[in-house]
């Protein structure tokens, strides 16, 4: 058994060099600080050698939370009396940003009798740019044995394969050397082997002129955010259609097949009708997750979090809230684990406030069937606009707005120090995101949220369309079972101009909140004597489903946090079960009072 | 002209235009001293040559480039770092 620790300063390319080596799935992304725990995997082509993925970290002085979990982790690996080798992963094109850590773990491994190689990656870019680089000189100077490779092209893979399994490496030369020797040695070796001329700072400068510009800075960032929701939307449309049209025509052929009775509406009903149009959302969330890998690989996050950092600092968040957010428009569970990196406590608590009201795609199945019922499918401006998209942006700024506002009152309410941390932040050079490995990120991502919200939506439109069911096997859904049960939580649902119907399915997606379409699915589906199955959003817009009850409906899933895992989670990392407690029923509270306000307004407004 | 300038011969980061590149002289004690320590563990350190790149508006953190990487820095962590003040020639 050989440990293999994959160490080394964020954004140097560990997890990429990892995933290369045990051909697993870690997140890789351009923007330092991705990995916040140790994960690990065995190498493939030996799987008695094991190897471990750090965070990153710039010296052995952590300040954030995934440094501490780091340096924690490599101690006790030093200290243990297992084999282990440490495989220190320098960033060739920024060489003496990784130099001062290096050879601070290489005093440590050395204390420890552990050995240590370093492993030269990015070296690709090196090439292309024939930029020159003395690999052996380097190795010499610090003594150790080192590897050049890339985990973007695999080349140096192999070498880098056969070092690993054979335990016998150097143990590095500083196990006496004190810590400012150690600073001054690094500055010395980096100046030295440092690449000479800056044409990669100077081609990053280029680009950030436009991007980080007074002016085109803000236009760019509005543009980007913009093209980002819409091409969710225009995107996935028809991916939507497709999984839709497949879904409705296997059904049709699965129930005109089955003799009719019990089975054959369990499977209309329950299968096709709950889970199907749960999977008709699914693309949404696979094209979202291939834009934010694309965005994060490109290297604009780190510039996004600039740009944001004093806007978003007026609410008491900072620049460093801002990737945590954005992971919160995919899911809030990555979101609430990226803010790990953020090291002033305060911004990171008030981010924990806002995370849960991010627009997540979980939410997004029940936005997009509410707007296929509320809003026309018509463009104006000559196919420009389309109202839907617009009405689905108009959502997201809703909920992201509404972050925003609650982590400001919230900041106010306590009166603590209000100057912020200190932002620190690594810009990454800009580089052609990696399409391999976001599509298969968003494949994966896609295939986790079936599996997950599929098997809670199956198990709830099982129980469901049995209490809908019986007693009169569907021919009456009003004297139903499932009727009785909804009309007594109904008065909690009636002042927003639900009926019990919806009652049901919103109760239900405390569970997760994709079930309320499988939920409404299922009901709907008993409900129609039609034998031909069709499309839920055209089920409720024929059952006549008021725009105030809808828009009711959409404010309510905005602000209500109805997610176990995330509430789970929160109390874990702001270690506090109270908070956790205190967030989910502030919210809850909220989303009803404001739904309750919004449907008055409304049926004011359009009566 | 030859009239005396200020005593003290250095300035901050903050002040730095863009394309402008200096010396570091010192790192004075960040709000947070984890803050000075970062400072230096990424490479602003005595001694060490560092190039401001960009100054975007509103009071907006700036960017800077120091030992071939780049951070971007607020206004309250980089007035911390000061740079020898270099007469034009
Ligand atoms: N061109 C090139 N890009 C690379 C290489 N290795 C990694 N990258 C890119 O560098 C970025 C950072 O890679 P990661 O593997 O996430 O880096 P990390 O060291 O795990 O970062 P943290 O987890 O944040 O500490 C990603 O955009 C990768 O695609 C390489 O060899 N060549
Ligand atoms: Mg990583």
């Amino acid at each position: 058994m050989i440990n293999v620790l994959l160490v080394g300063a964020p954004n140097s390319g560990k997890s990429a060099l990892f995933n290369r080596l045990t051909g697993l799935k870690h997140k890789v992304a351009n923007y330092p600080g991705i990995t916040i725990d140790v994960g690990s995997g065995s190498l493939t082509s030996n799987p008695q050698v094991t190897l471990w993925d750090f965070p990153g970290t710039y010296s052995l002085s952590p300040v954030s939370g995934e440094e501490r979990i780091a340096i924690a982790g490599l101690r006790s690996a030093l200290h243990d009396s297992q084999d282990a080798l440490v495989a220190m992963v320098l960033d060739a094109t920024r060489l003496e940003k990784g130099l001062t850590y290096c050879l601070q773990v290489a005093r440590e491994a050395a204390q420890a009798g552990k050995s240590f190689v370093v492993l030269l990656n990015m070296m690709d870019l090196i090439e292309s740019d024939s930029l020159e680089l003395d690999v052996s000189g380097l190795g010499t100077a610090l003594g150790v044995s080192i590897y050049p490779v890339s985990a973007r092209t695999a080349k140096g893979i192999a070498a880098v394969e056969q070092a690993l399994q054979t335990g016998d490496q150097n143990v590095a030369p500083w196990a006496d050397t004190p810590d400012a020797l150690i600073r001054g040695t690094a500055q010395q070796i980096g100046k030295r082997f440092t690449p000479k001329g800056d044409l990669l700072v100077r081609r990053q400068a280029l680009i950030d002129q436009w991007l980080l510009g007074t002016v085109s800075g803000g236009f760019a960032f509005v543009i980007i955010m913009t093209l980002f929701f819409q091409a969710i939307f225009t995107w996935a449309a028809p991916l939507m259609d497709g999984v839709e049209a497949v879904v409705i025509a296997i059904g049709s052929i699965m129930t005109s097949v089955m003799p009719e009775g019990f089975l054959a509406d369990f499977v209309g009903d329950a299968i096709f009708g709950g889970l199907g149009a749960f999977l008709v959302f699914v693309p949404l969330v696979f094209i979202l997750t291939l834009i934010i890998g694309a965005l994060e690989d490109s290297g604009y996050l780190a510039r996004a979090a600039l740009i944001c950092h004093r806007p978003l600092s007026l609410f008491g968040l900072s620049g460093k809230s801002f990737v945590p957010l954005l992971s919160g428009v995919a899911c809030a569970i990555p979101a609430i684990y990226a803010a790990r990196t953020m090291s002033s406590m305060q911004e990171r608590l008030l981010t924990y406030v806002a995370i849960p009201l991010m627009p997540c795609s979980a939410r997004l199945p029940v936005y997009a069937l509410l707007i296929a019922i509320l809003i026309p499918n018509e463009t104006a401006l000559g196919g420009l606009i389309g109202w839907q998209g617009l009405a689905m942006s108009a959502i997201y700024f809703f909920g992201i707005s509404t972050a925003l506002l609650v982590a400001a009152v919230v900041n106010r309410m306590g009166d603590r120090d209000r100057s912020g941390g200190p932002f620190i932040l690594e810009l990454p050079a800009y580089r052609l995101p990696a399409s391999r490995t976001i599509f298969s990120a968003a494949l994966n991502r896609a295939g986790h949220f079936v599996r997950k919200a599929g098997s809670a939506i199956f198990a709830v439109t099982v129980v469901v369309w049995f209490f809908g069911y019986f007693p009169n096997g569907g021919e009456d859904l009003s004297s139903s079972w499932l009727a009785s049960i909804g009309r007594f939580i109904e008065p909690v649902f009636s002042p927003l101009g639900l009926d019990w119907r919806y009652g049901v399915a919103i109760i239900a997606s405390f569970l997760a909140r994709e079930v309320f379409v499988g939920t409404l699915g299922t009901i709907f589906g008993i409900e129609s004597a039609d034998a031909d199955l069709v499309p839920l959003a055209d089920q409720i817009t024929a059952s006549g489903l008021t725009v105030a009850s809808g828009a009711a409906l959409v404010v309510f899933f905005t602000i209500a946090l109805q997610c176990v895992s995330t509430v789970a989670l929160l109390a874990r990392e702001a270690n506090s079960a109270r908070f956790a407690v205190t967030l989910m029923t502030g919210y809850l509270v909220l989303a009803w009072v404001a739904a309750f306000v919004v449907y008055n307004l409304a049926a004011a407004l359009l009566s | 002209m030859s009239i005396p300038t200020q005593p003290s011969a250095s300035t901050s980061l903050w002040c730095l235009a863009v394309g402008e590149s200096r010396e570091i002289v010192s790192i004075e004690g960040a709000k947070a001293d984890s803050a000075a320590q970062r400072l230096v563990d990424i490479g602003f350190r005595e001694g060490q040559r560092v190039t401001c790149l960009m100054r975007p508006g509103f009071g907006a953190p700036r960017v800077y480039a120091v030992g071939g990487a780049t951070y971007s820095l607020d206004q309250q962590t980089a007035i911390c770092v000061i740079v020898s003040e270099e007469s034009r020639t």
